[in-house]
């Protein structure tokens, strides 16, 4: 290693050296030690005793509310995550079109996205109230129906959430634009040479072109929803009403760690939702050779 | 060369003058820094209350300040967050005294986390046990220690809309006695028209799910206070309570329904319909609902909201038979967490708060209880004039001082198990499950999660 190489690796490592220390003293070490008090019952004030899997065969054995938000997890992420991609999709295609005003209609599309999750909560709880709230008052005032309670009750509690994050698409919306904006031109041509219409061009060259932007956002949204939190946390105060409707994984995780101070059984869960979430983003990568295809290939 | 390491120098002179300025001190405001000069010992306060609640505190705060030159008290307005007291006991810096919930005290202290305060007690002249109701010293005093000096305490009755009695034809000045008469009156207060639900007239679990309290007006046990342990498995009162909850939602089974029996769903709707609780749009204010269950903290709250409010208050009717009770959800107590720096002054301070001043005037603590509405915890702070003389505090006064008050749980999974109270009542009104079935899911998960709470306790002890 000559004397330039050798200043270079040191300053690199200099440069690096807040990340390092940073990454390893709030993420490495908290990752390790979550892992240790999985297997051990930890309220952390006194010191963690070790209990092998007993967190573990609790949970599954003796924890109805575990398999509830277990439920409710798998429930909202099985409607929010495709349907936020096909509105996405939808939304980006509409708003690629050329039109007047489109930067304006970009902006209002994307404006939810940066309106602070608690504030949206918030929003979201005066719109969906059943009494006095917009939808109910629309579905009133032009179906002349009486709307449902949406987030107060158990049969709509689910759906409402699912509504509500339809509403913050605008993050992926703005990465499927940037995805639009690299499909070739030529592709489309050579399309409309063969005679392909609207829909045929959508079909056949917009969406293939896309699918790696689907991938990104699909894995994106998979980790989001699993971790879905502050927006139930804020609508029921953190208690996941009516009857455990809403009583999300994270949310219970939560319960668990600040409220009942178990620690360890809040670990267990976090290891578990860490291996899911691995599983599931191993999963949709490993489909992703048959459906995803890249440019140049 | 030069030039280079003298701006190194200087960049690295100005970070740690930052850091130096930013640094904390130990005296945080001009009066802390004189206490500190003057050779006073500055103790931190955590403060339960927050808002206006915390302000009262402070001018009593500062009296006590005032009142000596040893101890200097520095009050935060903390609120109720696990979070921050957990990781202050866990990183060794707890405060030196923390104002914190009764229920919780009991999941605490045997983690070793709460100095007890026997000692203290012992040769304190004005702090007696003897003074203060029983049911609040004992969800301080267990395993043989007391861990707690309880400060303010509540008291749940009957808050009536004189305004909706009218309407309906009833009385403005009778409130229902008996349970009989205030299912009678529920039927005659819930009004409905085409568009829906327009007035409740009473549901027992708004604006908060009373389910506990309840269990005990109907003369049922929850817990067994001499063996720690939940037995409401098979308790025909609460079976009964959970029954007559029932009540309050339409059975589709049931050929007619009770005039006040709600759709449970249609009640979610309405409900999510209230405004804030603390607000000119609280559903008892709005006349939304026309008849409630609250606590004395309302005298003050609407006085403050609804002030052309026109509300009466009187005892919660009981079944016939039933013990006479009442209700009392524990109380808001100060500790001194174990590993606080300065246990002595930190007595010193509660001593005073908690003690008559001199020449038999109230003690700070009655003072406090006055300014934010909250019932003292000793009896002889009650027994006065500015409590018992005050219309509308003193019926839920009398209660306290009339009635047999259940013990609140005093056992590590209190939150647990109110949390299963809730869900059970829950499912029991969507008709879910049974009331026989909910009273002994109850028991049964509440005695599981002790028994295991209770199991890694026993391994932790050296």
């Amino acid at each position: 290693m000559t004397r330039i190489e050798r200043r270079n690796l040191r300053n690199g490592i200099l440069f690096a050296l807040p990340y390092l220390i940073g990454g390893t003293v709030f993420m490495v070490y908290p990752l390790v030690m979550s892992v240790y008090y999985s297997l051990c019952h930890y309220n952390i004030i006194t010191p963690a005793t070790f209990a092998g899997l007993d967190n573990y065969r609790v949970l599954f054995s003796h924890d109805e509310v575990f398999w509830k938000s277990v439920y409710n997890t798998l429930y909202f992420t099985a409607f929010s995550v495709p349907l936020s991609l096909i509105l996405a999709i939808g939304l980006a295609v509409l708003l690629n079109q050329a039109v007047k005003g489109l930067s304006v209609f970009r902006t209002v599309f994307f404006l939810p996205t940066i309106v602070p999750i608690v504030a949206s909560a918030v929003l979201w709880l005066w719109v969906l109230n059943p009494e006095s709230g917009l939808i109910n008052g629309m579905l009133r005032a032009f179906l002349h129906i009486e709307g449902p309670g949406w987030i107060a009750d158990v049969q709509w509690s689910k759906p409402s959430l699912i509504l509500m994050s339809l509403w913050a698409v605008g993050g992926p919306m703005v990465i499927f634009l940037a995805g639009l904006a690299d499909v070739p031109a030529v592709l489309y041509e050579a399309a409309e040479i063969d005679g392909a219409g609207p829909w045929q061009k959508f079909r056949n060259v917009t969406l293939p072109m896309l699918t790696p932007t689907i991938l990104f956002n699909l894995v994106m949204g998979l980790i989001a929803a699993f971790q879905y939190f502050t927006q139930v946390y804020v609508m029921t105060a953190g208690k996941g009403t009516p009857a455990d409707s809403t009583m999300f994984y994270a949310l219970y995780l939560y319960r668990n760690s600040f409220v009942y101070l178990k620690m360890g059984y809040a670990s267990a869960m976090a290891l578990l939702l860490f291996l899911v979430i691995l599983a599931a983003t191993a999963g949709v990568l490993a489909s992703s050779k048959r459906w995803v295809h890249y440019h140049g290939e | 060369m030069k030039a280079t390491y003298l701006r190194w120098t200087l960049a690295i002179a100005a970070c740690l003058a930052v850091v130096a300025a930013l640094w904390p001190s130990e005296a945080g405001s001009p009066e802390e820094k004189a206490a500190l000069e003057a050779g006073r010992v500055i103790i931190t306060y955590w403060d339960r209350h927050t808002g206006h609640e915390f302000d009262e505190r402070k001018v009593l705060i500062d009296e006590f300040n005032a009142s000596q030159s040893e101890v200097y008290v520095r009050a935060l307005p903390i609120g109720f967050t696990m979070e921050k007291l957990l990781t202050s006991i866990a990183g060794r810096t707890p405060p030196d005294i923390l104002s914190t919930e009764g229920t919780i005290l009991a999941a605490l202290a045997p983690q070793h986390c709460v100095m007890p305060l026997d000692r203290f007690i012992e040769e304190s002249e004005s702090v007696d046990p003897e003074d203060f109701f029983p049911h609040v010293w004992r969800a301080v005093t267990f395993s043989g220690h007391t861990w707690g000096i309880p400060v303010t305490t509540d008291s749940i009755c009957l808050l009536w809309n004189k305004t909706a009695f009218r309407r309906a034809g009833l009385d403005p000045e009778r409130p229902p006695r008996t349970m009989t008469e205030l299912l009678e009156y529920a039927n005659r207060l819930t009004v409905r028209d085409e568009t829906g639900l327009k007035q409740i007239g009473f549901l027992p679990w708004l604006p908060w799910d009373h389910t506990h309290m309840w269990g005990g007006l109907f003369g049922g046990e929850w817990f067994d206070d001499a063996s720690g342990r939940f037995v409401c498995g098979d308790d025909p009162h609460i079976i009964a309570m959970f029954r007559w909850m029932q009540s309050f939602s339409i059975d589709p089974d049931a050929p007619a329904q009770l005039p006040y029996a709600l759709n449970p769903e249609m009640v979610a709707a309405f409900r999510t319909g209230f405004g804030a609780y603390q607000s000119a749009n609280n559903p008892f204010y709005s006349g939304k609902v026309a008849m409630t269950q609250e606590g004395e903290w309302q005298a003050s709250f609407i006085a403050r909201y609804a002030p052309e409010l026109d509300w009466g208050v009187a005892p919660l009717p009981q079944p016939e038979g039933a013990p006479p009770r009442c209700y009392s959800p524990t109380c808001v107590l100060d500790m001194i967490p174990a590993g606080a720096p300065h246990p002595e002054a930190a007595w010193k301070y509660i001593e005073w708060f908690n003690s008559p001043r001199p020449g038999g005037r109230p003690s700070p603590a009655s003072d406090y209880n006055r300014a934010i509405c909250n019932i003292p915890c000793r009896r002889a702070d009650v027994m006065h004039e500015r409590f018992l003389g005050d219309p509308a505090l003193s019926v839920f006064v009398n209660e306290l001082l009339t009635k047999e008050t259940p013990v609140f749980p005093v056992t590590p999974v209190a939150q647990f198990f109110i949390d299963q109270v809730e869900r059970e009542r829950e499912l029991v009104t969507l008709r879910q499950k049974t009331p026989e079935q909910a009273a002994r899911a109850i028991e049964d998960s509440a005695n599981a999660e002790l028994d295991r709470i209770l199991a890694i306790m026993r391994r932790d002890q050296p």
